[in-house]
């Protein structure tokens, strides 16, 4: 009898489950993708339905249910917190007690009742923990320093774990507590420039790379790095732990200058714009400044060579670049859902591993373990929807769209199993010619609708990876999952325009055949026809959107906006003319009013 | 005069789009029900038996979808709020967003039929509601017009849903047509007293703990410390893996 693990995130951001199945992952998703509510917070009752589902079994079968973090644990990090603050808290505090006294303290129950399991059958991990064992457990280290980073989890905001070749592979060494936090940091100077928080982070990091960091003095004020490897945040600049609402005062504006409002354009030509920039570049280089700091403080305390990374900050391409190169490590490993998502599957993963003392078996970590869709059902959808569409055959689908793509088009690509996390890896992917910057605009501007600054990604061959990008020998692994960058060989910048950044660097996907053969496929015939095994990369989805996951999604995308074709498994599905109700009128027996 | 609700959007309508940034605030909550009804539609039409609906309820997300680019592009041009409040806050971030929609799908809770039914009676309104502003002249000529396009596209979403429910009668099912219909009448009404009460029942707690937090947490204030900033290490309590992981705290 096969034993399943269910493991789940929810109630903050980005819920998500993980299943497995004799410590085998079979089946993870986001409920984001099946509620379309971007970042959905709510307990993921679609995505564990399918997950069932998809493993062909029922809640019945189902050994053990982990929730990713303590409940009881956090709360009274609240209200040790709000005793602290008193008496300014005075707004927050009603706040998050009704938050827990009518919901969140009783998740157990809540749980028990709405995943039908028996409540013996639930664990709790904790926060920073699950994201450790979702770093460490899907890693190819035996040993390692972990590093968990992000906002905050019951207490801790940073913390230190030693990844240990037997049980307890995840062991906690250290950790720096509430309300010092380098997540929050850097998601209070992302409200700062307007950007909205757990959504904007990406683009401080994109405006940054047009700024100076001439703003470090006031950084280092904000941002104080102790000796012992610590930090120290100037708490009267921000206030996360006593407002409901707000992470910043007037403080931080009275040293930067007002803060940007929200939706303003972003001109980098002008005073204003380059302010902007400067902040965030200042903001970008302190983060790095301080992951560095406190990775030496791990080196220092634990000496093993490498590093695995998580939590939301992990998710910082820039900061990861700067750690493998400035940093004391040989190698640094991040897994695609480091956020919050993927404490699902580091929940699971350190039931199996440390709770159940099943010994680790490592292997490569693959990223499309969300919902796929079968030949027919993809056929029956495209007929009912009448979409118009050519049914190809494995070639011809390659030959196709890299004629697509070579003339200038850009395609939705739709293949195989969504992926886990928040990054595109070419099963949900928007794709174009990399070369010239009229794409990125036109991408940018027609296709995402999203702000003209901000940079694409450009997926590679293994192969070939070298030839166009400089990417540091320890950031092997996280470039595989586009969460590290790499600078574009000088050469060929004006080559790879659409995909290179301002200051020269992209977040680049490197391509495996044995890890991703269609895909690989897919960039080898490009680089067959033109020369160039590189493709742009983007999620596919429309702002505001989570990543399309169902053939209807991606009809929906194509539809509302300027993407010329999509592919969704064998299907090559366009746009001739635009679909209107007056294309279906009630049907002829219908006489509706 | 036509239904009280008209009536009452008559009388109202024109108090409402003066105030001022009311063009702003309302197409930026246009465009968000929009979205959210654009959702709802894309999840009906991936989850419907009827395969006959489902480019029906395709096209009307599509609609949707449309609809809601097109109201926050026009809020946009009303440019941003002056104040940097809470508010103007929120609703800036809501034409970034094109805000957000709570909960499961429509389609999965009420079922085909009262699903239809449902968006028979919605289109209804904003037809109804669409119809007054244009009627009464409250909106600037570029809104209008942008409306009256908008206005085909709800009519047809009424004609089809419409029909769709009157081919259920044809089919024989019409008693549970006509209840799908009561129901989604009164869910309505009722559904807004139960905001209501939850926003009344937000109040008082929110009232009580207030007064919780003043007189009964003050005393402890005193013996609250905030741990150093910086490293601390962390032990093991002794417990088994097993027995951390039952713990909630």
């Amino acid at each position: 009898m096969a034993t399943w693990v269910l493991g789940i995130s929810a109630l903050f951001h980005d819920s998500a489950v993980a299943l497995l199945k004799d410590g085998v992952v079979v089946a993870a998703a986001q409920e984001e993708r099946f509620t379309r509510i971007k970042h959905d917070a709510e307990l993921p009752v679609r995505a564990a339905e399918w997950a069932l589902a998809e493993a062909g079994i029922t809640a019945e079968d189902l050994d053990w249910v982990v929730f990713y973090e303590k409940p009881l644990a956090k709360f009274q990090r609240i209200l040790v917190n709000a005793v602290a603050e008193f008496p300014r808290a005075w707004r927050a505090f009603p706040r998050a007690m009704q938050a827990w006294l009518g919901r969140k303290m009783w998740i157990a129950g809540e749980l028990a009742r709405t995943f039908h399991v028996p409540p013996q059958k639930l664990l709790f991990s904790e926060h920073h923990r699950s994201h450790a064992a979702s770093a460490f457990l899907t890693s190819p280290f035996d040993e390692a320093v972990i590093l968990t980073v992000d906002g905050v989890g019951e207490a801790a905001t940073t913390a230190l774990w030693h990844g240990r070749p037997e049980a307890p592979h995840v062991h906690p060494v250290s950790e720096v507590v509430f309300p010092h936090s380098l997540g929050l940091f850097y998601s209070a100077m992302t409200a700062y420039l307007g950007f909205a928080v757990n959504e904007g982070e990406y683009k401080v990091m994109g405006m940054a790379a047009f700024g100076e960091p001439r703003f470090m003095e006031q950084m280092k004020q904000l941002v104080r790095l102790d000796e012992g490897g610590g930090f120290t945040l100037d708490l009267d600049a921000f206030c996360w732990h006593w407002h409901p609402t707000e992470s910043f005062t007037p403080k931080l504006e009275s040293m930067l200058g007002p803060a940007r409002f929200p939706g303003s354009g972003f001109d980098p030509s002008t005073d204003e714009g380059k302010r902007w920039a400067d902040i965030a570049a200042s903001t970008q280089r302190m983060l790095e400044d301080a992951l560095l700091h406190v990775a030496k403080a791990a080196k220092a305390r634990l000496d093993l060579p490498n590093l695995c990374l998580a939590g939301g900050v992990a998710l910082n391409a820039v900061a990861n670049r700067r750690l493998a190169e400035d940093g004391p490590f040989e190698k640094v490993w991040v897994q695609p859902a480091a956020g919050d998502a993927g404490g699902a599957l580091g929940a699971a993963l350190w039931v199996w591993h440390d709770v159940l003392g099943h010994p680790r078996k490592k292997g490569a970590f693959a990223c499309g373990l969300g919902r796929r869709w079968t030949e027919q059902q993809v056929s029956d959808i495209l007929e009912d929807l009448r979409a118009p569409r050519e049914a190809l055959s494995p070639d011809m689908r390659l030959v196709r769209a890299v004629d697509d793509l070579e003339g200038g088009g850009v395609i939705g690509w739709f293949q195989g199993a969504c992926e886990y996390g928040p990054r595109a890896l070419g099963h949900r992917s928007i794709l174009a010619d990399p070369r010239g910057a009229d794409t990125r605009d036109r991408v940018n501007a027609r296709i995402k609708f999203r702000e003209a600054f901000r940079p694409f990604a450009p997926a590679v061959t293994a192969e070939a990876v070298h030839d166009y990008f400089e990417v540091h020998p320890a950031l092997e692994g996280p470039v595989r999952h586009m969460v590290a960058t790499a600078d574009v060989k000088p050469e060929h910048r004006e080559l790879l325009a659409a995909v290179t950044h301002v200051d020269g660097s992209a977040r680049v996907q490197v391509v495996h055949r044995e890890s991703d053969p269609l895909f690989h496929a897919l960039l080898t015939a490009f680089g067959e026809r033109t020369g160039l095994p590189v493709l742009l990369n983007t999620s596919f989805n429309l702002k505001g959107d989570p990543i399309v996951d169902t053939p209807v999604d991606a009809l929906a995308a194509l539809y509302s906006s300027d993407l010329d074709a999509v592919y969704i498994e064998h299907h090559r599905v366009t746009r001739s003319e635009r679909i209107t109700g007056g294309d279906l009128q009630p049907e002829p027996d219908g006489d509706g009013t | 005069m036509g239904t009280p609700r008209k009536t009452w959007l008559k009388l109202v309508s024109p108090l409402a789009w003066a105030r001022a940034g009311a063009e702003r605030r309302f197409l930026a909550s246009f465009s968000e029900t929009e979205r959210g009804s654009s959702v709802d539609m894309l999840a009906a039409a991936e989850l419907t038996n009827r395969r006959d609906l489902r480019a029906k309820y395709f096209i009307h997300a599509l609609d949707e979808a449309r609809h809601s680019r097109l109201f926050a592009r026009r809020a946009k041009d009303f440019g941003a709020p002056k104040v940097r409040s809470k508010a103007a806050l929120d609703e800036a971030r809501t034409l970034q967003t094109h805000g957000i929609v709570n909960g499961r799908p429509l389609f999965e809770r009420y079922g085909e039929l009262e699903f239809l039914a449902f968006v028979c009676r919605s289109e209804s309104m904003a037809v109804e509601q669409f119809g007054v502003y244009r009627e009464l002249g409250v909106l600037d000529p570029q809104t209008d017009e942008m409306l009256g396009v908008i206005l085909k596209d709800e009519h047809f979403h009424v004609s089809y849903s419409n029909g769709e429910l009157e081919r259920f009668t044809r089919e024989g099912r019409g008693s549970e047509v006509s209840w799908a219909r009561r129901k989604v009448f009164w869910r309505r009404p009722w559904e807004a007293w139960m905001r209501f009460s939850l926003r009344v029942g937000h109040v008082v707690t929110g009232v009580w703990m207030t007064l919780l937090y003043m007189l009964v947490v003050a005393p402890f204030r005193l013996m609250a410390r905030r741990e150093a900033p910086g490293w601390r290490d962390v032990t093991s309590d002794g417990r088994s893996p097993m027995a951390l992981a039952r713990a909630q705290g």
